[in-house]
């Protein structure tokens, strides 16, 4: 894409306060005394390895070209920045032990570029636990120190994979029902939003994740990842968002006028979508009273374009949306779709932002089916469990060393801790293809067929050599077929006619 | 001003419906004031988790205001920018674009608000006012909650420098009993969290905020952070030592387990060094090559640079039991005054995996019971300590609770039917000392009645300058526990 070329070509605004050198675990810096005397390669490799629960069986692989782009392209090392990190260094140990001499090597020998390749499954794919993602290896024997010194910044990208994926699940679930109880996926990607913005640790972490939703949603209030998306992965415009209240929109008129503050948002927004928070003081009576009788007609006014949603926020969450719900059928009605579930007149739907997690999706999902309510009525928003509420433990991410080289002899190497075999490591150089079954499996001890390997060399010196765009990264992670399972067979088939006719 | 960031567009930094509330508000509304606080659960809705967290450390604000929202903010450039990214993502006009004009043009972009917060280190008691927003400017009521999303994200710095002291007073309080005094306690939980938080900048922030209350740290971010943002009078603020990690030992083949041992011990003789013992069996490792092959190597060490042992697997407090047990008998420990066994000063242990609030708690326990002294031991907590956590877990909230309207001040406030715990405070607040020493909020403006009783919330920020800034000294000293944190009568 002439777009996706032009932007390879400007280079992306690194951090210029952000020093490589004091970008690691402390302990990495003596670490270059600690391998074996003429060590020349060092190889290491990233998996989310299986773990014992294994909740999440495959993970998406998403935001090594950010960090790569960010932190590790083109010339990251100068004098200026040996200086400042010996300065820290000398002081942060008491003494000297950091690796001057290696450093400045770098310098000259490589203009500041890092002698490093790292080979990866492009991004978007859809990988199952336990197998290879990524490998590191130094390019200049005399830079086997630097394979594993940036292990702490390449780990990190356990997080916008670990979002990505949490994502992906929350999609089966929502395409799951949305299938079922209204036979369309059309509107899939607009039903979950991404509220985490201010529940995250900081403003990067919240580009990242937001960013790595956008590879399964196109629905987000997390405006740092939109930006993201754009610097890294050539998307214009990766996530949309609708006019909504909050609390202090709604309390700011005071006790007594809530309902002058729902029909001011309706005047002030004729013509969009409206989400209005309802549970400043009682959610029901919101409901009822106000959505219900004070300003029915105002709302009855409105069509699909300029839909009310109406967004409860606290209260069990399963509980809360079916009262709404109901009370919202009783005042407005609602008619069958084609599947025979019911929808909610067009001008109104529901949205649950509070308390949403994996469990509760599906039992809020579940609870609407069990009632015949089609799941194009609700939209959810999640926050904290979307973008924080994870860790690197969740998909067990790790980076370990597996082969190395002395005096040009190749060694495979390992660790197996005897009380935890779940920490076993993988041995030797490493490939990933697919066997005979098509399905991925990882190769180890240099056995594979390199031209089977799936692993593409992404970075080598210092440059970027594959540039994945979002639009690529969306396609490779898309829900395939059997993601959206078949309900089990004890699901009840909707009845034929609305409950307001049968009474 | 300190670091400016070129890219950050505070425009672009909120949630976006919030991009819609200029229009929200009820009209001639001249003033919104919000403040943020650490909700307090009632008794009977919290869980019985072990850790009650009932008291928070009130850190980071300084760093947020300093990057995000002081001196010159807005452009013309940044508004461009910010309005085209609203067209597309709305796919309407949504956008203040005069609001945000308004502020360029009459403050020279800088921020018309004011930050008023409890000074940064305090420690104070749930369910108290931390800092209040307003605007300045009667034209600016929009901007207070525009900066909510900034302003929150100091949930994170809160709640690890928080945790973090929770975990010193479990800490010294079996340090205390073990051992008699409180030496070393700044360096029990050392921070390795850099590769498992979410991006560099948490790791810079969280690293900080551990630092309050501990000065080991293998998080290099974090002396960046305190450096730029709040300053101390030592060069750096935390402190580390030569450590091995898997790839120094496997890199020798599982033969050369041993050579790699005292190929390190030898390359860091005068210096503490941290050796991970577990690459193939931990137990092997103990008892046969540091109890026999090396063992006269590393008797040879001084008590200032002692070989630290560090298990990484298994269950934890079994491990770091059985570990001690073993080389108890390869190196005879002695008793101290105390009555608890101490392994000879040069040989130590650092438990490194699986370490959190609770898991602390049980091997701290677990160690006295079997009479060993926590001097022996160190900890090194990473995800744990810096990403374990949510802003759930201190309940940090922030909200609107003041308004003025056609010149009229109005007490607001939300209380969801559903859920007492999210009710939010009323009026203009302030903090205050009780004739008790207790901390209490007053709500509705009662607070600018009392005389006696000034109002612990300063000025910080005004109109895009940062008015008080804490050097990280002030930070530690505000935080330092009190002989009632690890169970001493006064």
């Amino acid at each position: 894409m002439a777009e996706a070329a032009a932007a390879t070509t400007a280079p992306v605004v690194a951090s210029f306060d952000f020093n490589i050198l004091l970008a690691t675990d402390s302990y990495k810096v003596t670490h270059f005394k600690q391998y074996p005397p003429n060590t020349c390669k060092i190889y290491s490799y990233f998996e989310c390895r299986k773990g014992k629960a294994d909740d999440f069986k495959e993970t998406v692989f998403f935001g090594l070209q950010y960090i790569l782009k960010k932190y590790l392209s083109g010339s990251v090392v100068t004098e200026e920045k040996i200086q400042q990190a010996k300065q820290i260094y000398d002081l942060h140990f008491k003494q000297s032990v950091f690796h001057e001499e290696g450093w400045r090597y770098i310098v000259t020998k490589h203009n500041g570029h890092l002698p490093i390749r790292i080979k990866a499954i492009p991004e978007g794919s859809i990988i199952p636990r336990g197998n290879v993602l990524f490998t590191v290896e130094n390019t200049d024997p005399n830079c086997f120190w630097l394979t594993n010194y940036i292990e702490t910044i390449l780990v990190q990208v356990w997080y916008p994979i670990t979002v990505a994926t949490i994502s992906r699940e929350f999609k089966k679930i929502l395409a799951l029902f949305l299938h079922k109880t209204s036979g369309s996926l059309d509107t899939l990607e607009f039903r979950l939003h991404d509220f985490g913005y201010r529940g995250v640790s900081s403003q990067e972490s919240a580009a990242l994740g937001g960013a790595a939703h956008l590879v399964n949603f196109q629905s987000t209030d997390t405006v740092a990842g939109l930006l993201m998306a754009k610097q890294f992965y050539y998307c214009q415009m990766a996530g949309f968002s609708i006019p909504a209240a909050e609390h202090s929109t709604i309390i700011s008129w005071g006790r007594s006028r809530e309902k002058d503050a729902f029909e001011y948002l309706l005047k002030q927004f004729p013509s969009t979508p409206i989400s209005i928070v309802s549970d400043s003081y009682d959610i029901f009576n919101a409901c009822k009273q106000i959505w219900g009788d004070d300003l029915k007609n105002c709302v009855e006014q409105r069509n699909e374009d300029s839909v009310v949603v109406i967004r409860p926020d606290s209260g069990d969450p399963v509980d809360t949306i079916m009262e709404v719900i109901r009370i919202l059928e009783e005042v407005f009605g609602s008619t069958l779709n084609r599947q025979g579930y019911k929808l909610l007149p067009s001008f109104i739907r529901v949205f649950q932002g509070d308390a949403i997690n994996l469990n509760s999706i599906e039992k809020i999902l579940t609870a609407l089916k069990n009632e015949d309510w089609s799941a194009e009525n609700i939209v959810f928003g999640c926050g904290g469990a979307l973008l924080q509420k994870l860790n690197r433990d969740t998909l067990n991410c790790s980076f370990k060393c597996s082969y190395v080289e002395q005096n040009g002899k190749g060694l495979d190497v390992y660790k197996q801790p005897i009380t935890d075999p779940i920490k076993d490591s993988k041995r030797g150089q490493l490939i990933l293809r697919r066997n005979t079954d098509g399905i991925f499996e990882t190769i180890q001890e240099g056995k594979g067929n390199p031209e089977e390997d799936l692993l593409v060399t992404v970075f080598e010196d210092g440059n970027i050599l594959q540039d994945y765009t979002l639009a690529e990264v969306r396609i490779n992670a898309k829900l395939q077929a059997g993601d959206v399972q078949y309900l089990k067979p004890n699901a009840v088939p909707a009845q034929r006619c609305s409950l307001k006719e049968q009474s | 001003m300190d670091s400016r960031n070129g890219d950050f567009n505070i425009l672009l930094a909120t949630d976006s419906y919030k991009v819609t509330h200029y229009l929200q508000y009820p009209p001639n509304t001249s003033k919104v004031y919000s403040y943020f606080e650490c909700r307090e659960k009632r008794k009977e809705d919290i869980k019985s988790k072990k850790v009650q967290y009932d008291e928070t450390v009130f850190y980071g604000l300084q760093y947020i205001l300093k990057k995000y929202l002081a001196g010159r903010v807005v452009t013309k450039e940044k508004i461009q920018e910010a309005k085209e990214v609203y067209r597309e993502h709305f796919q309407h006009d949504v956008f203040n674009e005069s609001g945000w004009n308004y502020i360029l043009e009459k403050h020279d972009g800088h921020l018309p608000i004011e930050v008023k917060a409890v000074p940064e280190g305090s420690v104070i008691p749930r369910g108290n006012v931390l800092f209040t927003v307003e605007n300045t400017d009667p034209e600016c009521y929009w901007l207070t909650n525009w900066v909510e999303t900034s302003l929150v994200q100091t949930w994170y710095p809160i709640s690890v420098a928080t945790n973090s002291r929770e975990q010193k007073k479990i800490l010294a309080k079996y340090l205390m009993e073990t051992a008699g005094n409180l030496d070393g306690l700044e360096y029990k939980l050392h921070d390795f969290g850099y590769r498992g938080v979410s991006s560099q900048e948490t790791a810079g922030i969280g690293a900080s905020s551990h630092l309050v209350n501990f000065k080991g740290t293998d998080t290099v971010a974090g002396i960046t952070v305190i450096k730029k943002y709040y300053g101390t009078k030592d060069p750096v603020p935390g402190f580390s030592v030569p450590a091995a990690e898997h790839s120094t030992i496997t890199a020798w083949g599982k033969d050369g387990e041993k050579d790699a041992f005292e190929h390190i011990m030898k390359k860091f003789s005068t210096v503490p060094v941290s050796i991970v013992s577990d690459s193939y069996d931990i137990y092997h490792a103990c008892e046969t090559i540091w109890g026999e092959d090396l063992r006269s190597l590393i008797e040879e060490r001084s008590p200032s640079a002692p070989l630290i042992i560090r298990p990484d697997s298994g269950n934890p407090l079994d491990t770091v039991l059985q570990v001690l047990e073993i080389l108890g008998k390869k190196f005879p420990p002695t008793e101290n005054c105390n009555g608890y066994n101490v392994l000879p000063p040069y040989l130590r242990i650092i438990q490194g995996d699986g370490v959190d609030i609770n898991t602390l708690q049980e091997i701290v326990q677990g160690m006295k019971e079997h009479k060993w002294s926590i001097e022996n031991i160190a900890f090194g907590s990473g995800g744990a300590l810096l990403q374990k956590m949510t802003r759930d877990l201190l309940n940090c909230s922030f909200k609107c609770s003041y308004v003025v309207t056609n010149g009229l001040g109005v007490n607001v406030f939300k209380d969801p039917v559903m859920d007492p715990n999210k009710r939010s405070k009323k009026g203009r607040l302030s903090l205050h000392c009780t004739p008790s020493g207790d901390y209490a909020t007053l709500e509705e403006g009662k607070g600018e009645l009392e005389e006696n009783s000034p109002d612990l919330l300063h000025t910080v920020f005004k109109n895009g300058k940062v008015i008080k800034s804490y050097t990280f000294d002030e930070v530690r000293e505000n935080a330092h526990l009190k002989p009632r944190d690890w169970g001493e009568l006064p």
